[in-house]
């Protein structure tokens, strides 16, 4: 009896620390890297370390930059909002990215992402463009 | 003589064809019912004259001078299928139309207004109600907009646009508006020369005013109340920021004015009120805050490093719970002859000045900064014992961050520090 307590206890605690999302309080969170309050469905976006804590931030371009001087293997998760889904976080590492001057972004990257390679592809036809994968984006933006 | 005639014959040329712009007048029951149909049949420089009515129009594109009246409020209706008003000319003037049922969309900022590469444009007491963008400026100068009344209906929802949007304009004014319930009251993108004056910006999303990339604009006498945060100034460069008012911006992440990578500006003779964080400074370069009020903020003034050249003097910091977090060296900045209500030294030369300078960090303020959740100690005996050690002998508070000769009397006080002195 006592053991099957302690096990119980020790899974609770375990579960507890499932590394997950932290959802986004627009309208009253602030970007970690600019201190711009977050409003925008369409670009915000966060990353949650692997002791589980969440930095977020308003656009892209600024996860981006803060990245620059981050040590990004100790990040457990990249999350991105699907610009076709506003407030849908995905995962970043998975996501298509288009850079594209018609479509302004919250601090001035014209940066967007999308789930669905064939989304991107419609949007960038309408609107112009240039689409990258994560790995390409980074190497762009953090020089790394 | 040849010449002169030419000349009187051009002249004559000119005000013949000023002479002769006409007045269209449109109204539901006359020959031309639409505004569409009266911007088709005018010609240069003729003024429409709209009576009192809705019409449901969108996509209205202004392709050549003429002056937009409206009698009595008319309501233009989008009905929410886009962008209502579209001007590409120059010298155009918009006055006294009520325009609502601005459509939304992910990807196009649909305006009630939008200006694109003109100039020498005037909006005047336009009334603007459930919209997306406001009045958007695209690459347009020189521009008037004034005594305009813009609400939106954000309240939660964040789909929202800006009320007045600048992107790549140069010297506009923006004077007596009222802007609320938008995502940013006014917006700047690399928006230059620009004047905003006079304007009372409240209960937005996001920010009543907000800079991104603009330089050499002013800002003076604007009231920011109840925003999610007052005004944001970032990347930008020679702001002026004078006699504006800052109040009520309440909220985890909310501060009267954030100044992000900011250089050479001047804020001068604002009132921060009833903020959370009256001022949040970072990675500002040689900035002078001279005679503003600081009057029960959470936080005055917090600080988030690099910041250098910048002058703190003659400023009124009356009951904050906290003058100041810092947290990195005091670089060069100063901080000079203010007044702190929180001062309990003495005068005994009486020149006005206090004998012994006032530290404006508290040990409690640098602990809150480091483990945020300590805030619930705020005004307990323990906190005031560990500030008071703090003073006598500072350990963790930078030693030189200190103001050496605090006022006795408020900064702009009726009394002037010089009769005190005579006395």
């Amino acid at each position: 009896m006592k053991y099957t307590s302690i096990l119980l206890i020790s899974l609770l605690i375990l579960g507890g620390c499932k590394i997950d999302s932290d959802p986004i309080n627009y309208g009253s969170d602030a970007c970690h890297y600019c201190s711009m309050t977050i409003v925008d469905k369409q670009h915000a976006t966060e990353y949650v370390t692997d002791t589980g804590k969440a930095f977020k931030f308003d656009a892209i371009e600024c996860m981006m930059n803060d990245l620059k001087d981050t040590n990004d293997t100790k990040i457990a998760l990249f999350l991105v909002n699907d610009f076709e889904n506003p407030g849908q976080l995905i995962n970043g590492t998975k996501a298509t990215y288009l850079i594209s001057k018609n479509i302004t972004s919250p601090m001035g990257g014209n940066l967007s992402a999308f789930e669905n390679r064939a989304a991107a592809d419609s949007v960038q036809s309408e609107l112009q463009g240039e689409l990258f994968t994560w790995e390409e984006l980074k190497k762009r933006l953090t020089n790394q | 003589m040849k010449y002169w005639q030419g000349i009187f014959f051009m002249v004559c040329l000119c005000l013949g064809h000023s002479l002769h712009a006409q007045t269209i007048t449109i109204c539901p029951s006359c020959e031309t019912k639409s505004i569409k149909e009266g911007v088709e049949i005018a010609v240069d420089y003729d003024t429409l004259l709209i009576k009192a009515g809705t019409y449901k129009e969108f996509n209205i594109h202004i392709d050549k001078p003429l002056t937009l009246i409206g009698q009595n409020l008319p309501i233009i209706d989008g009905e929410d299928k886009g962008e209502i008003i579209t001007v590409t000319a120059d010298g155009v003037i918009l006055d006294g139309l009520k325009i609502i049922n601005v459509g939304t969309s992910y990807t196009k900022d649909h305006a009630a207004i939008r200006m694109i590469k003109n100039k020498n444009f005037e909006i005047r007491n336009v009334v603007l109600e459930k919209l997306f963008f406001g009045i958007y400026l695209e690459k347009a100068s020189h521009g008037k907009i004034i005594n305009n009344k813009i609400k939106g209906d954000a309240v939660d929802e964040f789909g929202s646009g800006n009320g007045i949007h600048l992107w790549y304009a140069k010297n506009i004014e923006i004077i007596g508006n009222e802007i609320r319930n938008v995502r940013d009251g006014i917006y700047f993108e690399f928006a230059d020369n620009c004047t905003v004056k006079n304007n009372h910006s409240h209960n937005n999303v996001r920010y009543g005013l907000h800079f991104m990339f603009s330089n050499h604009d002013v800002y003076e006498n604007n009231v920011f109340e109840n925003n999610g945060a007052g005004v944001a100034v970032m990347f930008s460069k020679f702001i002026d920021m004078r006699h504006n008012i800052f109040r009520e911006n309440w909220g985890t992440a909310s501060y009267g004015l954030l100044l992000k990578e900011i250089n050479d500006a001047e804020i001068i003779g604002n009132t921060f009120e009833e903020n959370t964080i009256g001022i949040s400074i970072e990675g500002t370069n040689r900035i002078a805050y001279n005679k503003n009020n600081f009057i029960g903020n959470g936080w005055a003034l917090r600080v988030r490093g690099a910041i250098y050249g910048n002058t703190f003097t003659n400023n009124n910091f009356l009951y904050n719970s906290f003058d100041l977090s810092y947290n990195s060296n005091l670089n060069d900045n100063v901080f000079d002859k203010n007044y702190w209500s929180e001062y309990t030294g003495y005068d005994l030369d009486k020149d006005g000045i206090g004998d012994v300078p006032y530290r404006p960090v508290k040990l409690f303020s640098y602990i809150v900064n480091r483990t945020p959740e300590t805030i619930i100690l705020l005004r307990s005996l323990f906190m005031d014992i560990i500030d008071f050690s703090e003073k006598v002998s500072p350990v963790f508070t930078p030693d030189n961050l200190l103001d050496a000769n605090p006022l006795m009397k408020k900064a702009g006080s009726k009394e002037p520090q010089l009769a005190v002195k005579s006395k």
